[in-house]
């Protein structure tokens, strides 16, 4: 590795030993209020969605900053990027889960700051997979399978507004899901090739596991609160037909480390 | 076993590349890998093709399209370079192949097909010259706003600006080489000695950016930084691909060839230059003069130079003043 490179990306990362030895003057500065927005949690929010609220929320628990939720109706609308959840720090907005993470590392809170480079990379490559294979199919099944559609996504999407735009906004939301699946190509798939795209996910998940406590070693990573946040709502949705529940109960390592987490960080 | 041979159409290739396509690139990387026996098309009619791309890969009267379908199916038919892996490697090969096409893919695609000067001094003229002549007109553009609606779908959105959108594709991708280039290491491939479907699909990524002339880019610039990530393709290309390389290699003296003609072209284009200068000279020198004329500058008066009854002092006179004052009008 050229240590040009790793100048360059100081800011990048939370590889960089630099960055970790300014941690304690770094950690006064973040004093102000952290709160954590996203959208009412039993009655509103999507499939989709509530993984990524609860990745973050596992990731800042993880990490032991001090924050607060506040649940809105609007979050979406709220939202720089236009998507849930997203955190205020004083006068800052960061959306989603990657840019939440790097901006903590650059105040100090990482959680593989002492793990070796390669182990990085490959958890980077792994919320990647999280990312390109789980959120697709949690998608497709909230958006684009008409049962789950009619019966949970849109009623609990459109739940907030008044008739007719409980009807109208619910309709542009999944127009949206469906021209980005068709993108990339998963509108074509069927239910049961993208439960075969879980099950692959989940194997690759379970093998990089295996017996540990956490992913990387004995202490929790990024990629700990992002599998959380996917494996729990994999295993806990109500959903028609419920392609998923079963899934995860074939890998007993997954559904014991999700048992773990939530008794550990949420209590 | 295949009764029949497989037939794999890929994008032809350029630059020293076998095919200039990165995944036509990675598929032609994990046959030569597994040393599959397959007869490989190069084309740039993709007339044929289901979906209107590269690669396809015909066998028994079934085709596929999809990088991802064309490896699980050599690997159904007990083609495979994967097979020495540990069943942790292979976890380690799904989750960086959704590295590659979740972080690295959004930039190629910006790269190739949404940076203007990119796609009008490379990309487009380089389609247009492999396409045959009708489909030429229009594949280009639909590729064009294919790519253009996946990086704005996945990356952008309507709350971010272009600008925001391009810089954060750029970044990512340019955080992606870097986990690359620490999951290699000073390994010679990814997972040890023996190439992976990983170090296909790396190499298909990779290989265009680094190879390719493309107009001053930051990405390919991040890319030479990482010299574990270069040496592997180049590695790829001269274990895998000599002939690519030895036909590039004629290309190129062909091409100098050609430019020491140009440069004799050149001297014997000199005197026509000369000859333009001078005409245009003449013209303008003859546009001043006529100019002169009518205004009233330059008085021109025809007389005979010996009519008897006029004194010869007067057209002296004369004509002298004519000298003078269509010196003052040059001047």
């Amino acid at each position: 590795m050229s240590s040009v490179l790793d100048q360059e990306n100081i800011d990048n990362l939370c590889v960089d030993v630099s960055e970790a030895s300014g941690t304690s003057r770094e950690q006064q500065k973040w004093s102000e209020d952290v709160i954590l927005f996203q959208p009412y949690q039993v009655e509103q929010i999507t499939l989709p969605d509530y993984a990524q609220c609860l990745a973050v929320e596992a990731f800042l628990r993880m990490t032991g900053i001090i924050f607060r939720v506040e649940q809105r109706t609007n979050a979406a609308e709220m939202s720089p990027s236009g998507k849930v959840p997203f955190i205020q720090v004083g006068s800052q907005l960061i959306a989603e889960f990657e840019p939440i993470v790097k901006f903590a590392a650059s105040k100090g809170y990482c959680l593989c700051k002492d793990k070796p480079e390669q182990a990085v990379a490959e958890m980077w490559a792994y919320v990647s997979m999280l990312d390109n294979i789980l959120t697709n199919a949690e998608l497709y099944v909230a958006w684009m399978v008409p049962d789950v559609l009619a019966e949970v996504t849109k009623p609990r999407y459109g739940c907030a507004y008044p008739w007719p735009l409980n009807w109208i906004l619910p309709w542009l939301k999944q127009r949206e899901v469906q021209h980005l699946m068709t993108i990339k190509d998963w509108a074509s798939k069927s239910l049961g090739e993208v439960t075969g795209e879980v099950r692959v996910c989940l194997r690759a998940l379970s093998e990089k596991l295996d017996k540990n406590k956490f992913f990387l070693g004995p202490t929790p990573s990024e990629l700990d609160a992002v599998v959380f946040g996917h494996i729990f709502i994999l295993q806990t949705s109500k959903l028609p037909g419920s392609p998923f529940n079963k899934l995860v109960s074939q890998f007993d390592n997954l559904g014991n480390f999700c048992k773990r987490i939530e008794s550990t960080y949420f209590f | 076993m295949a009764s029949e041979k497989m037939k794999l159409e890929v994008w032809k290739g350029d630059w020293g590349l076998p095919s200039v396509d990165p995944h036509c690139l990675a598929v032609l990387a994990y046959c030569k890998y597994s040393g599959v026996p397959v007869d490989v098309i190069k084309t740039g009619n993709p007339w044929r093709s289901p979906t209107g791309n590269f690669p396809v890969l015909r066998h028994k009267g079934e085709s596929y399209c999809k990088v991802t379908d064309i490896f699980s199916y050599l690997r159904k038919e007990h083609w495979g370079s994967d097979f020495e892996l540990s069943t942790k490697q292979s976890a380690d090969v799904i989750a960086f192949s959704a590295l590659l096409e979740e972080k690295l893919l959004p930039a190629l695609l910006h790269l190739w097909w949404m940076d203007d000067k990119t796609f009008i001094d490379v990309t487009r003229p380089w389609y247009s010259r492999a396409i045959p002549f009708p489909l030429s007109l229009f594949l280009p553009g639909r590729t064009q706003k294919k790519a253009e609606l996946r990086v704005n779908l996945t990356k952008g959105g309507e709350y971010i600006s272009e600008m925001e959108t391009e810089a954060k594709v750029y970044k990512e991708a340019k955080e992606c080489l870097n986990l690359l280039s620490h999951k290699l290491g000073d390994k010679q491939y990814m997972f040890g000695r023996l190439p992976s479907s990983l170090d296909a699909l790396v190499f298909g990524y990779l290989a265009p950016l680094l190879k390719a002339p493309l107009p001053n880019n930051q990405l390919h610039n991040h890319l030479i930084q990482c010299d574990n990530l270069c040496r592997l393709v180049n590695d790829v290309l001269v274990t895998f691909f000599p002939v690519d390389l030895r036909e590039m290699e004629e290309k190129k003296k062909k091409e100098q060839q050609q430019k020491s003609k140009n440069v004799t072209m050149d001297n014997s284009e000199f005197p026509h230059r000369r000859r333009n200068m001078f005409l245009a000279g003449i013209f303008a020198l003859t546009t001043m003069a006529i100019y002169a004329w009518s205004s009233g500058l330059i008085q021109i008066q025809i007389s005979d130079l010996d009519p008897a009854p006029s004194p010869d002092s007067r057209t002296n006179g004369k004509r002298s003043q004519v000298a003078v004052e269509a010196g003052g009008a040059q001047s």
